[in-house]
């Protein structure tokens, strides 16, 4: 059985950017790539990145923020009102 | 400028109960939320345990189903152990036992309700005593006056200003960074916890779990695994520190949920799968850190969800309670020092949190040994057992020959569980009885006891056949 998690999350639109990579400070541990449920952390050309689309798919977990030893990842979180918005929590 | 006698920044259980206290004592109150009301963004196991009704009985009495429809009590647990096959090896049904105490115990384990029900149903108690709830606010800074907390900042950039501050704002706490008190955990310190939330009719749970409220699937190939029953619908999920993953987090949750026994569950209760959630869990052997001049932090803000298990809605109203009680004592002395608040920490000490922490360190440790490392321990642990609750079920032998091959077996398991339990469970187990673990495991003492056992051993193998003739 494999669960879709596309539509098992719902969100309130608005949330600004409130995760971003310091690209200077990130040693490429892939930590980030590993711990993310949602796959939103990604490595092309051996560079870290986050895909675009994050706000209407992050968790807002936290845990890519918590396990990057280099403190390369910022997790502020979204606005007011906005983002995750969990009902059977 | 909008100025208070006291600023909480959170709207959970622990921030609720805080501005419920700090309103009683006729501070004026405000506390923030980030979400659209109390509750939208938090996800939990999440069982209310006895002692919260011990502990708060003036509002639980209040919770109902007609305030609460997701709730679920119940009286039973069941405990599955799954081999390194990912097959059910055994499974143990358990109600309170002989020994529990505490009556109302006795007839139910937890009480389970969702988060976005609970959460404003306890935060319209701190808005009944007068505090005031500002949701979707964003806090994202401290204001500071001559190096003093002086309040704080939301993410519109609108100014609050009080004298104290409470965080209670979660695991990754904005009070605990800008403070100075912590920048992050560390790895160990904290877990990454997910789960999802199936919908299943409520007349199916009835009839298929009837009072069983909870579930734990101690596996040889995951870890430890809750499932929560609600009125319509149940968690399923998992959690271990930061350090243990090895690959996407999920694997592990459907390894579980790929178990054939329980898509069996799945499929007769009628479940499907509704929501997917992910939360950070500070789980620490000892809280450290939790206050500073001005500032006090509660429930996970300041590391105090339970050393063994993790629950956090009980610690956090606790600490919020106390640390309400601490800020009015302040505010009447004036003196918001780190040294005035020191008095946070004495008294959440006194509590039964406090007592929880004592052995803090040896409950932790075994949780991080046993369910939180499949491979290592679980893969013998489960067999280990089944042998020893299921072992005497075969009849391809005589039966005083099963148990001889059961006891072989369950010796075999011995170099692998000794050092587990003398580096484990005697440690523990000194701490629990307050003795010295050197006198607990000391030789004289065991062959002292050991020799009278094997006393009791038959000395020479008679055939009763033999004697009858």
């Amino acid at each position: 059985m494999k669960i879709e998690l596309e539509g098992l999350s719902k969100r309130i639109p608005g949330t600004g950017d409130f995760i971003s990579l310091d690209t200077a400070k990130c040693n490429n541990c892939e930590r980030c790539l590993v711990i993310c449920i949602m796959n939103l952390w990604r490595k092309k050309e051996g560079k870290v990145y986050i895909v675009e689309d994050y706000q209407s798919k992050c968790l807002e977990c936290a845990a890519c923020f918590q396990v990057c030893d280099a403190g390369a990842i910022s997790f502020n979180y979204p606005s007011g009102g906005t983002g995750i918005v969990i009902e059977k929590g | 400028m909008n100025t208070y006698d006291i600023i909480i920044v959170g709207g959970g259980p622990g921030g609720s109960v805080a501005a419920k206290t700090a309103a009683e004592k006729g501070l004026n109150t405000i506390f923030f939320e980030r979400g659209r009301k109390p509750g939208e963004k938090n996800s939990s196991g999440c069982g209310l345990g006895p002692r919260m009704f011990r502990d708060f009985p003036e509002m639980m009495k209040d919770l109902t189903p007609d305030k609460c429809p997701s709730m679920r009590a119940g009286t039973a647990s069941r405990n599955y152990f799954v081999n390194k096959e990912d097959i059910v090896a055994g499974y143990i049904m358990a109600r309170p036992t002989e020994s529990v105490s505490y009556e109302p115990a006795k007839s139910w384990i937890t009480m389970n309700v969702y988060r976005s029900e609970f959460d404003p149903w306890i935060a319209e108690f701190a808005t009944n005593a007068g505090a005031e709830l500002k949701a979707s606010t964003l806090i994202v800074d401290l204001l500071k006056e001559d190096g003093k907390v002086s309040g704080v900042i939301d993410d519109k950039g609108e100014k609050y200003k009080a004298p104290i501050i409470i965080g209670a704002d979660g695991v990754v706490s904005t009070v605990a960074q800008k403070s100075g008190l912590r920048s992050k955990w560390t790895q160990k310190q904290v877990t990454l916890t997910f789960q999802y939330d199936f919908q299943a009719p409520s007349e199916k749970i009835d009839d298929i779990m009837g009072d069983e409220t909870l579930a734990v699937w101690w596996g040889s190939n995951f870890p430890a695994s809750y499932q929560v029953f609600f009125n319509d619908g149940f968690h399923q999920g998992l959690g271990n520190w930061m350090t243990w993953w090895d690959k996407n987090p999920l694997y592990y949750l459907n390894r579980v949920i790929n178990l054939k026994y329980y898509q069996r569950l799945l499929k007769i209760l009628e479940a499907k799968p509704r929501e997917v959630q992910a939360h950070l869990l500070p789980w620490l052997d000892y809280p450290y850190n939790t206050h500073t001049n001005g500032v006090i932090l509660i429930g996970d803000a300041g590391g105090f969800p339970c050393p063994l298990e993790a629950e956090g809605i009980y610690p956090a109203m606790v600490t919020g309670k106390i640390a309400a009680e601490v800020a009015a004592e302040a505010y009447s002395n004036e003196d918001y020092s780190k040294d005035s608040l020191k008095k946070f920490d004495e008294e959440w000490k006194k509590t039964s949190i406090g007592e929880e922490f004592e052995a803090g360190s040896e409950l932790w440790n075994i949780w991080k040994a046993l369910p939180f490392s499949p491979k290592e321990n679980m893969s013998w642990f489960v067999p280990m057992i089944m042998e020893i609750l299921g072992g005497i079920f075969d009849w391809s032998q005589p039966h005083a020959k099963r148990v001889k091959q059961i006891v072989s077996h369950v010796k075999s398991y011995m170099p692998k569980a000794t050092p587990f339990i003398m580096k484990n469970v005697f440690p523990l187990v000194a701490k629990v009885f307050e003795d010295d673990l050197d006198k607990i495991m000391d030789p004289k003492k065991i062959m002292k006891v050991l020799p009278k056992l094997l006393d009791m051993l038959p000395q020479k193998k008679k055939r009763r056949g033999d004697l009858e003739k």
